[in-house]
């Protein structure tokens, strides 16, 4: 799509931003975290914080390139910047801890495998591993979820039950993606959660959000967009 | 949702391309294909549209990095002892070789590469619609024995059992788990602990390990049996428990209707069982 589409898609959305306020204490219901204030909520794009240094990519590309020579203490390096967030990720979308844990060492063992097959050129390490593990989680819930024929009614009511119990790690991330999340509008950020924190399909979150299909595809990834504009990552 | 009906479906409309319905521009899913919200199906298809576009190539690269920030955001600390498991089964597998101008797949996008390389390991096509859930061989082996060492003792403490994990890990042991068809069974011992079977039907042989088997006196020691139709053959002494952990045993020449059983024996063992089993698992074969 022609990038003055996408500038008038993402416009289209920010005219909506009035609503993020509001909608403020639904997310808190997504992320998990305490609500540090209710002013806390920053403008469309955050800069970064001092001390953040690289971005969080950029190191663990350095390391993937050296695991693909064998190096093990490049990859205890990958484990240290890459397990937390992919077992966070897996364990929202899994819940089961045991699962989510063996899920988490199954991507890592992936990484070990395949990170010749890493191309720094293309994109962060981050990215990379994120991708691979959102992935290997949602094909994991999926086939447990037909496995079951588990009503999507009951997977609406799970919904609620949101309360990941370990703490959640404190970072820069954490704090920045959160302010940025308050930036999207309601459908927007529900449509986002919805579909990366808890696996669900567009089609499962326009039948729990009672919207269009059409209308969460395109949320989705407007969403992303102003997330990836006010994360500033390119 | 008021919002959503703010933004007619028909303003996403593609400029030059008036008459064209939304339905058939695969490149409104790039959201939901970023975040995994899609089904196989749609998938495939968006692929497919990637492969001939490369400024979605970089849209998907960019909502990518948005979207490895989401998974920062909520990482959570992962429990002590995981890292070493995970490098000790890192160290069971044989990692992939770099993709080469030679290599016969050719350059591999990069968002396929890891089907490709698994296709390339398992010797199976690369299909346009891939399964939900594809074993993933090594990575499956190397869980289990990771999953193994979960069940030998979940906290791994010290150097003196990563040592040991290192130095008493046969050859045998690495085989079965290497094998391409094990299977992991685990059962509730009746006297305390649990006990965990890693087996190969094709060699015929299991690695055997327990975990928090109740301390036994030293007038006596638990031995481990292969109960068949022919009786019960003595698979051996369970060594002494160390940090809750006992094993791993490998047992070899598993017979038709062999079932493993766990009794509690004059020390150092008997010909035959003595006392009631207080585990009885049936291994299917």
């Amino acid at each position: 799509m022609p990038n003055h589409v996408v500038a008038a898609v993402t416009a289209a959305s920010r005219s909506a931003g009035g609503q993020a306020k509001r909608a403020v204490s639904a997310e808190y219901r997504y992320m998990n975290v305490p609500r540090t204030g209710p002013g806390a909520s920053g403008g469309p794009r955050e800069t970064a914080l001092p001390g953040s240094g690289e971005p969080p990519g950029a190191e663990l590309g350095a390391l993937l390139v050296r695991v693909a020579r064998g190096d093990e203490d490049a990859f205890r390096g990958v484990f240290d910047h890459a397990a937390g967030p992919v077992l966070g990720t897996v364990r929202r979308i899994l819940r089961d801890p045991a699962q989510s844990e063996e899920v988490m060492q199954e991507v890592l063992l992936e990484v070990w495998r395949t990170a010749a097959r890493f191309d720094p050129d293309v994109g962060s390490g981050a990215a990379w591993i994120m991708t691979l593990a959102h992935r290997r989680a949602v094909d994991r819930v999926r086939s447990e979820r037909s496995a079951a024929r588990r009503e999507l009614r009951a997977a609406a009511a799970s919904v609620e039950y949101d309360e990941v119990t370990e703490a959640v790690e404190l970072n820069l991330d954490h704090e920045r993606v959160r302010r940025c999340l308050t930036s999207l509008t309601e459908l927007q950020r529900e449509a986002v959660t919805l579909a990366y924190y808890h696996g669900y399909t567009y089609r499962e979150v326009a039948e729990l959000l009672g919207v269009a299909v059409g209308t969460v595809k395109t949320r989705m990834r407007d969403g992303l967009i102003r997330l990836r504009d006010c994360l500033g990552v390119e | 949702m008021p919002e959503g009906r703010k933004l007619p479906a028909g303003r996403l409309r593609a400029p030059g391309r008036p008459g064209r319905l939304r339905r058939a521009d695969p490149h409104t899913l790039v959201g939901a294909y970023v975040m995994d919200a899609v089904t196989d199906d749609d998938r495939a298809r968006f692929e497919q549209h990637l492969a001939g576009c490369e400024t979605c190539r970089a849209e998907v690269r960019g909502l990518r990095e948005a979207a490895a920030r989401l998974a920062a955001a909520a990482a959570i600390r992962p429990r002590a002892g995981l890292r070493e498991q995970t490098m000790l089964a890192a160290g069971q597998i044989r990692q992939l070789p770099p993709v080469t101008r030679d290599s016969p797949a050719g350059r591999v996008p990069w968002w396929r590469a890891g089907r490709h390389a698994l296709a390339r390991l398992t010797g199976a096509a690369v299909a346009g619609r891939p399964r939900a859930w594809v074993p993933r061989l090594a990575v499956a082996v190397a869980v289990v024995f990771a999953i193994a060492a979960v069940a030998m003792g979940t906290a791994m403490h010290g150097a003196e059992n990563r040592l040991d994990l290192a130095q008493g890990r046969s050859h045998a042991i690495a085989i079965v788990l290497g094998a391409p068809d094990v299977t992991m069974l685990t059962a509730q011992v009746s006297t305390g602990g649990s006990a965990t079977v890693v087996m190969s039907h094709r060699d015929g042989a299991l690695v055997f390990t327990a975990a928090g088997l109740p301390a036994l006196p030293g007038s006596s020691s638990y031995e481990l049996w292969l109960m068949g139709p022919g009786g019960p053959r003595s698979a051996g002494v369970l060594p002494a428990a160390r940090g809750g952990m006992t094993g791993p045993m490998v047992i070899s020449g598993l017979a038709a209707g062999d079932k493993v059983g766990l009794t509690v024996e004059p020390a150092g063992g008997s010909g035959r069982p003595t006392s009631p089993p207080i585990l009885m698992l049936g291994l299917g074969i």
